[in-house]
């Protein structure tokens, strides 16, 4: 079979698939061909969408799954359509809460209030009821403490293909810093005799 | 709810003293106790009504930072050279420990606030109904649907209705019961043989009337009056009636 065919079939089963997405397997065994080479066939499929600049749809990957969505520089046109032009995001508190559950996953809520110093009921309630987090097991010994992790839907609501893809945890480059100084001061003092 | 402005600026004691110690610009390795603890007080001392529950937590840091303090009052011990003992404690050092994790999920926050409006960038529409396509599925097999699916299957839906809402907005106050969309939804389940998608239950794009859908499709579960299951092919969760079942009675 032609490569151009490929490129047909997946393109109709992109657009019926829509926002339910198919992932490497589906194409795979839709077209009959390996997982290798339904990457090659992808990301040869990525490239053309996004290249050509008369097109408004692109082929995106959340959660795994390859998807057609609109071109992000298209945003404001398709507002034009909505009633309330800014979806409904997630409150401070329910992002740090999510931060800490998708960077320390599985983590039970007194972990999370730990590092919060405040309690996490509202934000974990929220983060549940709308589909981003779950219960993954419970943690082992006294209290059978439920422990808590990120879903597919938390992958698709960040547009991630997987949690790799998460942005690094900011670690602190002052820390590292302050280490080095102090050992630097450290030896500066022990060199100089005397008390304070 | 909060009852007062200033506090609701801050996620807790934490997040307050990292905003003082920046503030400040006070080295976090070096905290000034005296200063950051009167800094601290009259913060506290300024919010006129405190929400209980968080009052609590704002209080009992100010009664860590009082205590910081003193212990960095008392005499430092003499080191005793014969044993291996650790350096002199810092009774800061906790404290600071606990600002530094904080702030980097603070940080980490912001990131994924990036992402999420990156995200709402994108648009997508829902997968075609393919289901009259569908094979009918012998019952021998269950897959597991658990509340999680449901509540995601349900968030997809909000989501997709909310684009497809006229321009202008009507105000409707309609009571809908949960038992009348039950019969309704049985009814719906019934007349059509095979099993139907999870989203033909929410014929009506507003709100209230998709939240009492969802409890229905809820409550009907757990009566066992109607089955919840997937197939592998888009993953649309379908329903089906559980036949020799008598129809909901008004309660």
């Amino acid at each position: 079979m032609a490569k151009s065919n490929h490129k047909a079939i997946t393109e109709a089963l992109l657009f019926t698939a829509g926002d339910a997405g198919l992932s490497n397997e589906q194409i795979a065994k839709a077209l009959d061909i390996s997982a290798q080479d339904v990457e090659e066939l992808m990301a040869n499929m990525k490239q053309t969408y996004q290249n050509d600049s008369s097109r408004g749809i692109e082929v995106a990957v959340f959660a795994e799954k390859y998807q057609f969505v609109t071109k992000k520089a298209l945003s404001d046109y398709i507002k034009l359509l909505a009633d309330s032009p800014s979806p409904s995001t997630l409150t401070q508190a329910g992002l740090e809460t999510l931060a800490i559950i998708a960077y320390k996953q599985p983590v039970t809520r007194v972990q999370m209030e730990e590092v919060r110093g405040v309690k996490t009921d509202g934000p974990v309630h929220t983060l549940l009821a709308r589909g981003l987090i779950k219960e993954v097991g419970r943690n082992e010994g006294a209290g059978r403490a439920i422990l808590y992790g990120t879903t597919e839907e938390f992958l698709d609501y960040l547009g991630l293909k997987d949690l790799s893809e998460l942005p690094p945890l900011p670690e602190d480059i002052e820390e590292d810093e302050k280490e080095d100084s102090d050992l630097f001061f450290e030896s500066l003092k022990n060199g100089l005799s005397g008390n304070e | 709810m909060e009852y007062t402005v200033k506090l609701d600026a801050f996620e807790g004691p934490l997040d307050l003293l990292l905003h003082l110690i920046q503030g400040l610009e006070i080295d976090i390795y070096d905290i000034p106790m005296a200063e950051i603890s009167e800094q601290y007080t009259l913060y506290i001392k300024a919010m006129s009504v405190l929400e209980l529950n968080t009052a609590s937590e704002y209080l009992v840091m100010a009664a860590t930072l009082m205590s910081i303090k003193s212990r960095m009052l008392l005499p430092k011990q003499e080191e005793h050279w014969e044993e291996d003992q650790d350096f002199e404690e810092d009774p800061r050092e906790e404290l600071v420990e606990k600002l530094i994790e904080y702030r980097k999920y603070k940080k980490a926050a912001t990131d994924l606030k990036e992402k999420e409006t990156e995200r709402s960038m994108y648009f997508t529409k829902p997968p075609e109904d393919l289901t009259s396509y569908s094979q009918p599925v012998d019952s021998g097999e269950k897959t597991q649907i658990d509340l999680h699916d449901l509540i995601g299957a349900f968030n997809k839906l909000m989501r997709r209705k909310k684009i497809k809402q006229p321009m202008s907005t009507r105000i409707t106050r309609q009571e809908i019961s949960i038992e009348k969309r039950m019969s309704e939804i049985l009814e719906t389940i019934r007349s059509h043989r095979s099993p139907k998608p999870f989203s033909a239950l929410f014929p009506v794009a507003e709100k209230p009337h998709m939240v009492v859908s969802f409890l229905a499709v809820l409550e009907l579960v757990k009566r066992q009056e109607i089955h919840i299951k997937q197939d592998h092919n888009f993953s649309e969760i379908m329903v089906e009636s559980i036949e020799g079942v008598s129809l909901v009675g008004q309660v």
